[in-house]
């Protein structure tokens, strides 16, 4: 510590008599040295600074060479140093704001089980944090960020150089990364590590989508080896492609669609990668005993706590400002000063998405529905990720009222249609709210941001149809189509591949009575005394145990 | 069945040997990165065909047998639907026509999704029986 220290010295030491053949110092120079000179002494310091108007001034700059005080470059650096620290703490601290919607998502989905599965349905929230960060830290980080190199924000991320390409159609297109498996060798830098906890809290946020869904009858073992997969090749695969440098960001270079594929916070690369892949495992993993009758109509299996439910949402609303704004990855420089624009589109699709939902739900029912008005402010929140970069705050509040409606209307045909369970609406909040999020960029996006002149190479500011780039929408139209027909293809394939050799599916006897004390070995709520389930889950759990 | 020691052991053997593996990919130009991945796929085999191996002890569960064939070419739709946005790309320079065969190409995988594997998964479904 004290060797670091003095590594640096600081302005305020005393300069030592400059040698006798030294040039004479420039106008710059000398006007830093007077500057030095004026500064408050540490005799005034010493007397305290109520006002602050005395901490931190010129004497705070370090210097390099303790014998020429303080110079031009030494400043300069100082100023390099400044934006990074401030983009560092920046990106930092809203990925912990992230890191904390794990809780929100282990409130919403277990408050939206019953009490019999609600130790599981925590525990896979819990678990999942483990088994993505570990995955994502062996390989997946990677494959997604491994050819990330040269984001100024952080300072460059020059060791992110390892993108493995492939030539086609006369165009090099990226497929996926190859540097910084452990995070070793020359990944184990300062801008790395930041770069590494902030994507990583973003994949956990695709994987806890999946546990929503599949909740109530989802083997532990078999949830724990899915979700290792997803953080170490789903997710980073498709976020490589869109992030990292990979072949949709190149659209616009490759092919001049607009400025390639652009997702600002990850509506596609988290949400709808989460959702589409909570439709995959939810097929295979079939209905919970007792949800659809023989005539294919769906009963309702209500959740046990309300409460829960609309206090994880908050607390997902909360995240969400790590989320969108965090996404600059820096607060100094390079338009990142759109960061008040982006938290503020980011509460209005909140609250749009709300309303949507909720006076959907009045209108259609005649009553409030309290965990449906969740899920829109959730649907809003997840739409507005991809276009929270590029959109006016009336953008937003259009965005997030069509992801409030849209969410009542995909739980309806998820459920009834398709005949697949999700307990949580997750494919819907997440699958189609996060599809509808990519497409909106390319209605939506007003042309007015600027984060550096560029976006994904291509100069100018990211414009969608409405404002007059069609181009932007075929680029987004191509991501969905990866979404859809990739990411879904590839992560059923893996878990019917976990079906195969684990099993999804808990047994008969354990799901009819509970989660909890077989996989678990301990109820979540011990002192409760269980409520008989309605008769129709009675009804159905009789059957599944004589057939 | 329930959760068991022998699921906690094959899950334990699944992370080492991935940890493994991986340290092989990083060390991958040496000698000793090679046998690391030797030594991480053998050990993520054993872990995958362990957990089959107790799988059946696990019992009935609430899924009747589906026809798997079905199941496949419910992906393989889904997929074809991508590559035909990704290849509909080169096909016309004009955005009119790519948003067109995008549309195409997603119109056909959720067809895939939306019929076809919904159709395999409901087939012998327990509910309806």
């Amino acid at each position: 510590m004290v060797l670091a220290m003095g590594a640096v010295a600081h302005a305020q030491a005393p300069a030592a008599a400059p040698a006798a053949a030294a040039p004479p110092p420039s106008a710059a120079t000398a006007e830093l040295a007077a500057a030095a000179a004026k500064a408050p002494a540490v005799a005034d310091l010493a007397k305290g600074d109520p006002g602050g108007a005395i901490t931190g001034t010129i004497n705070d700059v370090p210097v390099s060479d303790s014998t020429k005080g303080l110079t031009l470059p030494d400043t300069a650096n100082q100023i390099g140093q400044n934006k990074i620290a401030i983009n560092f703490v920046w990106t930092l601290v809203t990925g912990y704001l992230v890191m904390f919607m794990q809780a929100g998502f282990a409130m919403v989905e277990s408050g939206l089980c019953r009490v019999k599965n609600a130790n599981h349905t925590y525990m896979m929230n819990f678990m999942v944090y483990a088994c993505g960060l570990f995955a994502y830290w062996l390989m997946g980080f990677a494959i997604q960020m491994g050819g990330a190199a040269g984001n100024g924000n952080l300072g460059g991320l020059q060791s992110l150089t390892g993108e493995h390409t492939m030539s086609l159609f006369g165009k090099t297109w990226g497929l996926f990364g190859a540097a910084g498996f452990l995070l070793s060798g020359h990944t184990y830098d300062v801008g790395v590590m930041v770069i590494f906890l902030f994507e990583m809290v973003f994949m956990d946020t695709a994987l806890t989508i999946v546990t929503g869904a599949c909740a109530e009858r989802w083997k532990f073992l078999a949830f724990c080896v899915s979700s290792t997969i997803m953080g170490a090749i789903t997710y980073p695969l498709y976020g490589n492609w869109a992030w990292g440098g990979g072949w949709l960001s190149q659209l616009g270079v490759n092919n001049q669609l607009g400025k390639g594929y652009c997702d600002f916070a990850g509506s596609g690369v988290v949400h709808a990668v989460g959702g589409i892949t909570a439709l995959a495992v939810s097929m295979i993993v079939g209905p919970r005993i007792g949800k659809f009758n023989r005539d294919g109509s769906s009963n309702p299996i209500i959740g046990h706590d309300v409460s829960a439910v609309l206090i994880g949402c908050f607390i997902l609303a909360f995240g969400w400002f790590g989320f969108n704004p965090g996404s600059t990855l820096g607060a100094s420089a390079a338009g990142n000063l759109r960061i008040g624009t982006i938290a503020v589109d980011t509460m209005l699709a909140g609250c749009t998405g709300t309303f949507g939902a909720m006076l959907f739900m009045w209108m259609k029912n005649g009553k409030v529905d309290a965990s449906m008005s969740g899920n829109g402010l959730l649907a809003g929140l997840v739409a507005i990720t991809a276009p929270s970069g590029f959109v006016s705050s009336v953008g937003a509040c259009i965005i997030g009222v069509v992801a409030g409606v849209l969410v009542v209307l995909s739980c309806s045909f998820v459920e009834n249609v398709m005949k697949v369970d999700d307990p949580v609406g997750a494919i819907s909040v997440h699958g189609t709210c996060g599809l509808w999020g990519v497409l909106s960029v390319g209605l939506l996006a007003d042309g007015t941001s600027n984060y550096g002149g560029s976006w994904n190479g291509i100069t100018g500011s990211v414009t969608g149809l409405f404002y007059g780039d069609a181009s932007q929408l075929a680029a987004q139209l191509v991501g969905i189509s990866t979404l859809l027909g990739f990411v879904f293809t590839l992560s059923f394939l893996i878990n019917l591949g976990v079906e195969v050799f684990v099993g999804q599916r808990v047994s008969v006897e354990t799901e009819v009575a509970g989660l909890d004390l077989p996989e678990m070995g301990q109820l979540g709520y011990p002192e409760f005394v269980f409520k008989a389930e309605p008769g129709f889950i009675m009804h159905a759990n009789e059957e599944a145990m004589a057939a | 069945m329930a959760a068991n020691k022998s699921q906690g052991s094959y899950y334990t053997l699944f992370l080492a040997a991935a940890t493994v593996f991986c340290a092989g990919i990083y060390e991958y130009s040496g000698g000793m990165g090679k046998l690391l991945l030797v030594v991480g796929a053998a050990g993520l085999v054993g872990s995958l065909v362990g957990m089959m191996s107790i799988k059946s002890l696990e019992g009935r569960t609430a899924l009747k047998p589906s026809p798997g064939i079905m199941k496949l070419v419910g992906a393989g739709v889904c997929a074809l639907g991508w590559l035909i946005t990704l290849f509909g790309m080169h096909l016309t320079p004009s955005v009119g026509g790519r948003i067109a065969l995008s549309l195409v190409g997603i119109g056909v995988t959720l067809f895939g999704i939306i019929v076809v594997l919904p159709a395999a998964f409901n087939k012998n479904a327990v509910w309806k029986s």
